[in-house]
C-alpha cells in the first residue's frame, strides 16, 4: 500500500520547506507532491487567544482523492477549543492533516537550526498523518507517532513509524 | 497505552469543547464518550460503565456538583475531574471537597490535561484491579524485611536502587529463599505498582503451553482454543511479568521473549494482530545462567538482555542467624490463621531450626512451622514436631503422606533431576512438578 500525499502549503510558507516534508515523508508514503490553498484564516482565528482555531482550519481542506492523503503546513499558532496549544491536528482515519510549525522553531540560531526545524516539522507531519489513517498514540518512544509535548520531545523521536505502527497501518489498509 | 482502553466521558454543554477533547483522547487510545448534559451523562454512565469522567462545572439544567453526587451513587469507583472556567475556581474546590480528583482550568495546557487524565486511569486501575495484590504484598514483605542480617539488608537496599527505575531485573538464588517475594517488592516499589504484578512459572509448562500462556492465543490456533485467550505478558501491560525458573524456558520461546522485549509488540499464538505492551521483566532461575550460556543451553543474547541488573539472594544456610527471627514470624503468622495459641519454640526446637541445613530454604522453613503449629497440641513448639528432627510415625502416616516421602525420596535420589525422577516415578514431568508443588517440595 502507497499513500501518496499533497503537501499543502497554507499562507507563507519558508522556502523549500513542503518539499523537503515531502522529500522526508517514510513509507507507506510516496508519489505525492507540494501545492498551494488559499485558506481563510480569519474565519478561525481567536481574537482573545491570538490563535486560530485547528478545528476550524481543519475543515477548510478539501476531501482527498482515493489513494491520496492531505497534509496542510502553517506557521500560525494552532489551538484547540479546551487546549492552549497544539502542533497539529489531523481527522483520526479521515486521511487530512495540519502541522503548524510556530511553535517548533528551535531556540539556537545558524546553519543547523534550519536543519533542526525541517526535521521537527517533518516528524510531525509522518505523526499527523499516521493519525490521519487511523493511528493512535505509541508509547515506544522515538516513534513517530508517540506523543510530544514540547519541540525538544519532538527532537527524541525519528520521523517514521515502529515495526508496530508499521504493521498496524499495513493491517489496516 | 492500556490494552483494556479506558473509557472517558466528557461532559460540556459546549459542543467544540466536548469535540476537542473527544479528539484529544481517542489520539491517546482512550475509548471516548461525550454527554451534552448531566442527565446524558448519567444515562451514559449507567449504559458504559464509564471510568473517568470530565465534568464541566457549569451546564444548564444540572451542573456539575450535582451531577458529581449523582454519579458517586451510580458509580463509586468512577474518577471524576472538574473542568472549570477561572471564575469558577472556588465552586471547583467544593467539588473537591466532595470528592471530586482534582480539577483543571480552560484552556487547558495539553501536557498538563494528558498527565492528570494518565494519573485517573492509575487510580483507575488501582482500584479495580490491584486490591488483592497489594493485600498479599502486605502479607508477605514482613517475613523478608524483618530479617535483620546483613545479606538480607543489602538486598532490600539493591530492591531499592532498582525498583525505581525500569531496568529488567534477574533475580538467583536457591529454591525457597524467596526470590518471587523480592519481584514483589520491586514491583510494590516502582512506578508501575498501580499496574498488575502477573507470575509465571516457566518451569512447570511444556513449550507449547508456555508459548500459549505467556503470548495468549486467537480461536482456533489449537485443539481446544475455543476462544480467544490474553497471555501473560499482555495482562502485565503497565505492570510487571515475573518469569519464574526462566531457566527453564525452552530456546524457541527465548528468542519469542526477546523479540518482544525488543519490540515491545507480540503477536498471540494463531493470530495476525500485533498487540503492543509496555510492561517490566522480572525474572528468576536457581540455575547458573552463565553455565547454562556457556553449555550452549541458554541464549547469549537473551541472557544479557534479562541480565541488566542482578540481585542474589543468599541461602538460608549462609544466614543461620535469620532462623529464630523467620521462625518466631512464621510461628505469628500460621499461630493466628489457625486460631492456636501458641507461646513460643522448646530450647530444643530451636536449637533443631538453627542446625537444620534447610536445603529448601525460607519456603521449606515456612512450611515445617506450619506442619508444627499443626501437630502441636501444648504451648511450645516441640523439636518432634519437625520431621527432620526425629523418624517419622509411619504407622500413622496418610496415603498423601506416603505418597510426598516417596516423591522426596526418588527426587533425592536423582539429586533432583525432575525428568529422570519422573522417569523413576512413572509419571509424566508435568504431573511431577504438580506434585511437587502441591507438597511444597523444592529443589535445593
Amino acid at each position: 500500500m502507497t499513500v501518496r500525499v499533497r503537501v499543502l502549503a497554507l499562507g507563507d510558507v519558508p522556502p523549500r520547506l513542503a518539499e523537503a516534508v515531502l522529500t522526508g515523508l517514510p513509507p507507506p508514503y510516496g508519489g505525492g507532491e507540494a501545492a498551494r490553498l488559499d485558506v481563510a484564516f480569519d474565519r478561525c482565528y481567536e481574537r482573545p487567544r491570538a490563535q486560530v482555531d485547528a478545528a476550524c482550519l481543519i475543515e477548510q481542506l478539501p476531501d482527498p482523492e482515493p489513494g491520496w492523503a492531505l497534509l496542510g503546513l502553517t506557521g500560525v499558532d494552532l489551538f484547540m477549543p479546551a487546549l492552549t496549544y497544539v502542533f497539529g491536528i489531523s481527522h483520526l482515519g479521515g486521511r487530512r492533516g495540519i502541522v503548524s510549525w510556530f511553535r517548533l522553531h528551535p531556540e539556537e540560531t545558524g546553519p543547523d537550526a534550519a536543519g533542526t526545524l525541517i526535521r521537527r516539522v517533518t516528524t510531525e507531519a509522518v505523526h499527523e498523518l499516521g493519525h490521519s489513517l487511523g493511528l493512535v498514540h505509541c508509547v515506544v518512544p522515538d516513534c513517530a507517532m508517540h506523543r510530544s509535548m514540547w519541540p525538544e520531545g519532538v527532537d527524541l523521536k525519528r520521523p517514521e513509524y515502529c515495526p508496530a505502527c508499521t504493521e498496524a497501518l499495513a493491517a489496516s489498509h | 497505552m492500556m490494552t483494556m482502553p479506558v473509557r472517558i466521558l466528557v461532559v460540556d454543554d459546549e459542543q467544540h469543547i466536548r469535540n476537542s477533547l473527544a479528539t484529544w483522547f481517542r489520539e491517546e487510545g482512550y475509548d471516548v464518550s461525550v454527554a451534552a448534559s448531566g442527565k446524558d451523562a448519567l444515562a451514559a454512565v449507567a449504559r458504559e460503565g464509564t471510568n473517568i469522567l470530565l465534568v464541566d462545572i457549569k451546564m444548564p439544567g444540572m451542573d456539575g456538583l450535582e451531577l458529581q453526587r449523582k454519579v458517586r451513587e451510580l458509580a463509586p469507583d468512577a474518577t471524576i475531574i472538574i473542568m472549570t472556567a477561572y471564575a469558577s475556581v472556588e465552586t471547583a474546590v467544593q467539588a473537591l471537597k466532595e470528592g471530586a480528583y482534582d480539577y483543571i482550568v480552560k484552556p487547558f495546557d495539553p501536557e498538563a490535561v494528558s498527565r492528570l487524565v494518565r494519573k485517573a486511569a492509575e487510580r483507575y486501575s488501582l482500584i479495580t484491579e490491584n486490591r488483592a495484590l497489594r493485600e498479599r504484598i502486605a502479607a508477605a514483605s514482613p517475613a523478608l524485611i524483618t530479617s535483620g542480617s546483613p545479606a538480607m539488608a543489602r538486598v532490600i537496599e539493591l530492591v531499592d536502587q532498582v525498583a525505581p527505575t525500569d531496568t529488567n531485573v534477574l533475580i538467583t538464588g536457591e529454591s525457597g529463599t524467596g526470590k518471587e517475594l523480592v519481584a514483589r517488592l520491586i514491583h510494590a516499589s516502582s512506578s508501575r505498582r498501580f499496574g498488575a504484578f502477573v507470575v509465571e512459572n516457566c518451569g512447570a509448562l511444556a513449550e507449547g503451553v508456555l508459548e500459549s500462556e505467556l503470548f495468549g492465543h486467537e480461536r482456533g490456533a489449537f485443539t481446544g482454543a475455543v476462544g480467544r485467550h490474553r497471555g501473560k505478558i499482555e495482562m502485565a501491560n503497565e505492570g510487571t511479568l515475573f518469569l519464574d525458573e526462566i531457566g527453564d524456558v525452552p530456546p524457541k520461546v527465548q528468542v519469542d521473549l526477546l523479540r518482544v522485549l525488543q519490540e515491545r509488540t507480540l503477536r498471540r499464538v494463531g493470530g495476525n494482530e500485533t498487540v503492543k505492551v509496555d510492561f517490566r521483566l522480572v525474572t528468576a532461575t536457581h540455575r547458573d545462567l552463565e553455565a547454562e550460556v556457556a553449555a550452549d543451553r541458554f541464549r547469549e543474547d537473551f541472557y544479557f538482555r534479562i541480565n541488566v541488573f542482578q540481585i542474589e539472594l543468599p541461602p538460608l544456610r549462609e544466614r543461620p542467624g535469620d532462623v529464630p527471627l523467620l521462625a518466631e514470624h512464621f510461628l505469628q503468622q500460621f499461630a493466628t490463621q489457625m486460631n492456636r495459641r501458641i507461646s513460643g519454640f522448646t530450647p530444643d526446637a530451636m536449637a533443631a531450626l538453627v542446625a537444620y541445613p534447610w536445603p529448601g530454604n525460607v519456603r521449606e522453613l515456612a512450611n515445617a512451622i506450619e506442619r508444627a503449629v499443626v501437630l502441636c497440641r501444648g504451648e511450645r513448639i516441640e523439636a518432634s514436631h519437625f520431621p527432620f528432627a526425629g523418624p517419622p510415625a509411619s504407622a500413622n502416616l496418610s496415603l498423601s503422606a506416603v505418597e510426598e516421602a516417596h516423591i522426596r525420596q526418588i527426587l533425592a535420589a536423582c539429586s533432583y533431576n525432575v525428568a529422570q525422577a519422573a522417569r523413576e516415578l512413572d509419571i509424566d514431568r508435568v504431573t511431577l512438578y504438580n506434585k511437587m508443588k502441591k507438597y511444597g517440595i523444592e529443589r535445593p
